[in-house]
């Protein structure tokens, strides 16, 4: 006995495949992929971009220039950390929206440090490594325990609070954190030991390590662990996994506080190896981009690390293009949502042969 | 004092009806099944394409609504297509939705933006708008505050009382009973979601044309995210819907009043308000919702027919 | 000469490439029971599907009333008097009769169909002996009337071919002969009953004339009359496995059950005050009619639904409050009655579902880690160990046949020797050759010692299997017998009659 299913619109029969070859499967993906970027080059040259100059934009001078890639690397590394967050917490089908909010309190536990000028000098870069963790983790505490307690929609939950850690840090840097001597609002700079230890590439510091040494550990423990199989156990069938004796519960919650865990510590590469302050901006985009690598790596972290590689280089393409064609920001994230949309929409054809009636 | 709780309470409506006609569009989506994350961005689209129409057609008031129920409608047929006919999973298709519109408005929105638009006015209804205290309350609103009354009424007589939204219903809760019942299962889910999916952005274009007369980049700051918890609140009854609406209107009312006034409380932290409230009542449902949250029995979920054999 | 009401010839219907229906005929004529009679898997309920309109064939013909249809889809076929009566009820729980009533029969207006459909109710349920409250919610009335609701609905529907898809499994003996007088009933007044089922006694009991099916073809149509059980039950699977058993004697008490109260979802007891005791070397077989408690009993006893009261002691220890971890280390198990709810996560492989239960207990691995090798070695002894063909370690379980499914949950489950095992309707959906093996594995548990509480809504299944058959109704033990049990003694007490 098999579970058969099948739908008809119209002269169109869809039928749910059982299995699909792996080279389909990714030639589907790849395909959908090709299409998202059609679109979205269509979109540039609609805005007055030339077709030359985009792949000159995209490819040349984002990867195979060396003032380009030490960008993409720069910004490969927090792009890493947020992809991770998102994979974590959707294994266990926690819908974690709430990453920029998570990544903005990394930020500001980072900068706690600076702002009370906390223990000795030496241990002040990483006593800001702990504030980062912590400020992630105890921003997502609230919705997974609503959720875990009384069933709150963490979707929501995790979405609203973006909103309150953002005006949270409004109301910081316009009150008790200003630097008075900045121009815009921001906090004082981070002393030199407060920074990340650059490599001397770029800007490209040591956070890059940070991350990819997260990645490795996050697919340690998803791939290899005890904790890891609870999580698909988890994350695939909650009721089996609580009749098969794993605590459902604790699985769900620390998978989520690593997950914000994650988040925070993109905020501290981002405040102590990029920013060197708090700012309004320390956040922007990150969260819809976690989203969007994790969707993409269907929560794989090996695949985020490759996946959000490629989504560096579209952030620093897309920032040049801004520079040099003044269009606005939202570009970066209308492609990305252009993409996220054909791949979702190829999902529909690995799980569907389409066959035509007579 | 008193002139503060009038002011307060007269200005509720204006910041109460985009929620109530988002929530009430967004029950007519789950009813049906449709779980619909997009509503942020089919509200900002409305408004976006709300303050667009009317600029361009020199103040239309009526083209301005009529261009944000058109774009809610157009943004929903989009997301319809995705996860109705497509059956994609509807969390990701929802959010992606809420970044393709805030992408989209961004990147052509520039010419229109901080354009400050005349938009919907209050109705003059001569001395019954002199009428102190009331006057002022019921008798000053603009059109759509009075639109709105009917329009609920008429969505709730529609899903409760009638055969279509019977089966509207029966669609979201059951939907194997409904397609053996004859109900075209994605043709009846298609229309909910650009039916609701049109009252979301007509929410977004009143949003723009009536509270904040003004278009600005990412403007509906998650009031389509609380529309959606707004519904879990109201356990997808229309009714309940109208008196979150007026709860939330009530607070976004406030903000303004107190600045008004001088109250020395922090802007920023007064802005949070409707977020925190919102978490609040939505840790509240939980609280109290122990025989189940209302919930259609197939919210979510795509209908695939099955057998097994 | 009357037309046949119904011809269906060469029907072909393929899922993603793996063939449902081959080929199959079948027609059936004005006034008769048509017994549709298969294992499962055999294409009956496909077959009746395509009737319905429900699926498209890939080819083949259909006249109705000796005129030829495409059928388009669900709302066509009722307008040509197809009416099905699915095996899982197609009613919308929160609605009420009336409302799951005007669904499926579409008015003109609201009030007025409310009215409209309840005087039909109320008629109809008098020409056939029922009492159906039109206002009732359908989640509060029992699974019989809700039966009874939805041949009403179709029935309303000026259904003249009447589609039953094995109406009996969830009624008891009396409710069933009640049913099938009903049938009976309705084809002397010239309709035409389809009834799918794979119990033989039903068949050459009330059918006018029987269909075979096997593996997607009609193997044959015969007249009920002068052919035996003998003939069909060949004709459905060929080689029928024989069960034969002997009483098992029991040791000391095991799983004892004391006082135990529980309710569901919706706040109704549904267990009250059950007591029962399981020995070691025993199958203790709890037979009734299903929504009787079973399911929030088994529930409780897997741990994951929690009892108002009572006591639930292992070899005397109270584990009514541990964790289903902790209840697992006992020695307790359980192979739930829905495998894709509570037995398998079916996006997984077969290693992972098969290791869940034991992760960390070194026998997969360390504490921390999972030991890949581990779990492929052991999984796949236990494939072989449980005769599992054609499934391999990291197979998907979504692509396991339900025998096959079922049998992984049982070597799972009976790894290790369990002290007591709870099992729910263990062989439900399985075809016969499934059904054997599952039995076997379930009584080479009672001659390992281990106690073994059956439940079941398939009498053949408690008498077959148990060496002690209590009756639970409305929630409570309400007779125990020991071997051998009398099937009529059984079935009184399951109506409550005794």
């Amino acid at each position: 006995m098999r579970a058969s299913t099948a739908i008809s619109v119209g002269r169109v029969n869809l039928e749910v495949r059982q299995g699909i070859a792996l080279w389909l499967h990714g030639l589907i993906v790849l395909a959908s992929i090709v299409v998202g970027l059609g679109i979205s080059v269509l979109l540039l040259v609609i805005s007055g971009i030339d077709v030359s100059n985009v792949f000159e934009e995209f490819i040349v001078l984002t990867f195979f220039d060396s003032a380009g890639l030490a960008d993409v690397l720069l910004e490969w590394a927090p792009l890493i950390l947020v992809g991770l967050s998102a994979a974590v917490a959707f294994r266990v089908q926690f819908w974690n929206i709430g990453i920029e909010g998570q990544f903005v309190w990394g930020a500001i536990g980072t900068t706690v440090v600076m702002i009370y000028d906390i223990g000795p000098a030496w241990a002040q870069i990483y006593l800001m490594f702990l504030g980062g963790i912590i400020g992630g983790m105890a921003w997502i505490a609230v919705p997974a325990v609503l959720r875990l307690r009384l069933g709150v929609n963490e979707i929501i939950s995790t979405l609203l609070l973006n909103y309150v850690a953002a005006l949270f840090v409004l109301n910081q840097l316009f009150g008790a954190w200003q630097d008075p001597a900045a121009v815009y609002y921001k906090t004082a700079q981070f002393a030199d030991h407060q920074r990340l230890p650059q490599i001397g590439w770029g800007q490209i510091h040591v956070g890059l390590f940070i991350a990819l040494a997260a990645a490795a550990l996050v697919w340690l423990v998803t791939e290899r662990s005890r904790f890891g199989a609870y999580m698909k156990l988890v994350g695939s069938n909650p009721r089996m996994a609580l009749a098969s004796g794993i605590p459902v519960a604790l699985t769900v919650l620390a998978a989520v506080m690593l997950s914000g865990a994650l988040s925070g510590l993109g905020g501290y590469l981002v405040a102590s190896g990029q920013e060197y302050a708090l700012t309004i901006y320390v956040a922007i985009g990150y969260g819809f981009s976690g989203i969007v690598i994790a969707f993409l790596s269907r929560n794989n972290p090996a695949a985020v690390v490759v996946v959000s590689f490629l989504m560096a280089g579209l952030y620093v393409a897309g920032e040049s293009i801004q520079v040099f064609y003044g269009l606005p920001e939202a570009l970066i994230g209308l492609i990305q949502a252009i993409i996220v949309i054909c791949v979702v929409g190829s999902d529909f054809f690995v799980r569907y042969r389409v066959r035509w009636m007579r | 004092m008193v002139d503060f709780i009038v002011n307060w309470i007269a200005f509720t409506p204006v910041f109460a009806v985009p929620l109530m006609l988002a929530s009430i569009g967004l029950i007519i989506n789950e009813r049906a099944g449709v779980l619909n994350l997009g509503a942020e961005g089919i509200m900002l689209m409305g408004a976006f394409a709300g303050v667009v129409v009317y600029i361009e057609s020199g103040g239309v008031l009526a083209l301005g609504t009529l261009g944000a129920i058109a774009a809610g409608f157009a943004v929903s047929a989009l997301f319809a297509f995705m996860v109705v006919t497509m059956r994609l999973n509807q969390v990701v298709a929802g959010i992606a939705i809420v970044f393709f519109a805030s992408g989209l408005t961004g990147l052509i929105g520039n010419p229109w933006t901080e354009r400050a638009v005349e938009g919907f006015t209050k109705v003059d209804m001569g001395p019954l708008s002199a009428v102190p205290v009331l006057g002022k309350i019921l008798f000053s609103q603009d059109l759509m505050v009075y639109a709105s009354v009917p329009l609920v009424y008429f969505v709730w007589r529609f899903l409760h009382r009638s055969i279509p939204g019977m089966k509207l219903r029966a669609v979201g809760e059951n939907p194997q009973a409904a397609d053996a019942a004859g109900v075209g299962i994605d043709l009846m889910r298609f229309g909910a979601v650009v039916v609701g999916g049109a009252l979301v952005g007509l929410a977004g274009g009143y949003l723009a044309l009536a509270a904040s007369k003004i278009w600005v980049e990412d403007m509906t700051h998650g009031r389509g995210w609380i529309a959606v918890a707004l519904v879990i609140f109201a356990r997808w009854r229309p009714g309940r819907a109208v008196l979150g609406a007026l709860l939330f209107g009530g607070i976004e009312a406030l903000i303004p009043r107190i600045q008004a006034v001088g109250l020395p409380v922090p802007q920023y932290l007064l802005l949070m308000m409707p977020y925190l409230v919102t978490l609040a009542v939505l840790t509240y449902v939980g609280l109290v919702s122990r025989t189940g949250s209302g919930a259609p029995g197939a919210l979510g979920l795509a209908y695939v027919r099955e057998d097994r054999r | 000469m009357q037309a046949s009401a119904l011809q269906m010839t060469d029907i072909v219907k393929a899922f993603d490439g793996r063939v449902a229906l081959d080929n199959a005929v079948f027609a059936a004529e004005w006034g008769e029971v048509h017994g549709l009679l298969g294992e499962n898997g055999a294409g009956k309920t496909s077959l009746m599907n395509v009737l319905c309109g429900l699926y498209r064939p890939d080819a083949g013909r259909m006249a109705i009333d000796g005129t030829e249809h495409r059928i388009e889809g669900p709302g066509h076929a009722r307008a040509l008097g197809i009416g099905m009566v699915h095996q899982h009820f197609k009613l919308v729980q929160p609605f009420t009769v009336a409302e799951n009533v005007m669904l499926a029969n579409p008015q003109a207006s609201w009030r007025k169909g409310i009215a409209a459909v309840s005087d039909g109710i109320a008629r109809l349920s008098q020409e056939l002996g029922f009492e159906i409250d039109p206002a009732a919610r359908i989640d509060r009335i029992s699974v019989a009337e809700q039966q009874r609701v939805e041949i009403i609905k179709v029935l309303l529907g000026g259904a003249r071919l009447l589609i039953l898809d094995e109406p009996t499994s969830v009624l008891t003996d009396d409710e069933a002969e009640r049913l099938l007088q009903t049938i009976r009933v309705l084809a002397r007044r010239g309709t035409c009953v389809i009834l799918i089922t794979h119990k033989l006694r039903e068949v050459l009991a009330h059918a006018d004339r029987v269909t075979v099916m096997r593996g997607g073809r009609t193997v044959a149509t015969v007249a009920a009359a002068g052919t035996s059980a003998t003939d069909l039950a060949r004709m459905m699977v060929g080689d029928a496995p024989v069960d034969d058993t002997e009483p098992g004697r029991g040791g000391p008490v095991r799983l004892e059950i004391a006082g135990l109260t529980a309710r569901r979802e919706d706040g109704a007891s549904t267990v009250r005050d059950l007591t029962l005791a399981v020995r070691s070397g025993q199958i203790y077989g709890l037979a009734g009619v299903g929504g009787n408690g079973q399911t929030e009993l088994a529930e409780v006893l897997m741990g994951v639904r929690a009892p108002d009261q009572g006591r639930i002691a292992l070899d005397g220890t109270d584990i009514a409050a541990l964790h289903p971890k902790q209840r697992r280390a006992l020695g307790v198990r359980n192979v739930p009655a829905d495998r894709t709810t509570y037995g398998l996560a079916q996006e997984l492989s077969v290693g992972d579902n098969y290791a869940a239960t034991r992760l960390g207990s070194g026998t997969f691995g360390s504490a921390a880690w999972v030991s890949r090798r581990a779990v492929g070695k052991r999984t796949a002894a236990a494939l072989e160990a449980f005769d599992i063909l054609g499934a391999r370690v990291d197979t998907s379980v979504r692509l396991l046949s339900g025998g096959n499914a079922q049998k992984l949950v049982l070597a799972r489950e009976l790894d290790g020797r369990p002290v007591a095992i709870v099992a729910h309707s263990p062989t439900h959906g399985l075809d016969v050759r499934a059904c054997a093996a599952v039995h076997d594995h379930l009584r080479a548990a009672r001659e390992a010692g281990a106690a073994v509480l059956l439940i079941s809504e398939d009498l053949d299944e408690i008498l077959n299997l148990s060496d002690v058959v209590g009756v639970i109704n409305r929630g409570a033990i309400v007779g125990e017998l020991a071997r051998p049990v009398s099937r009529q003694k059984v079935g009184e007490l399951m109506l409550g009659h005794a």
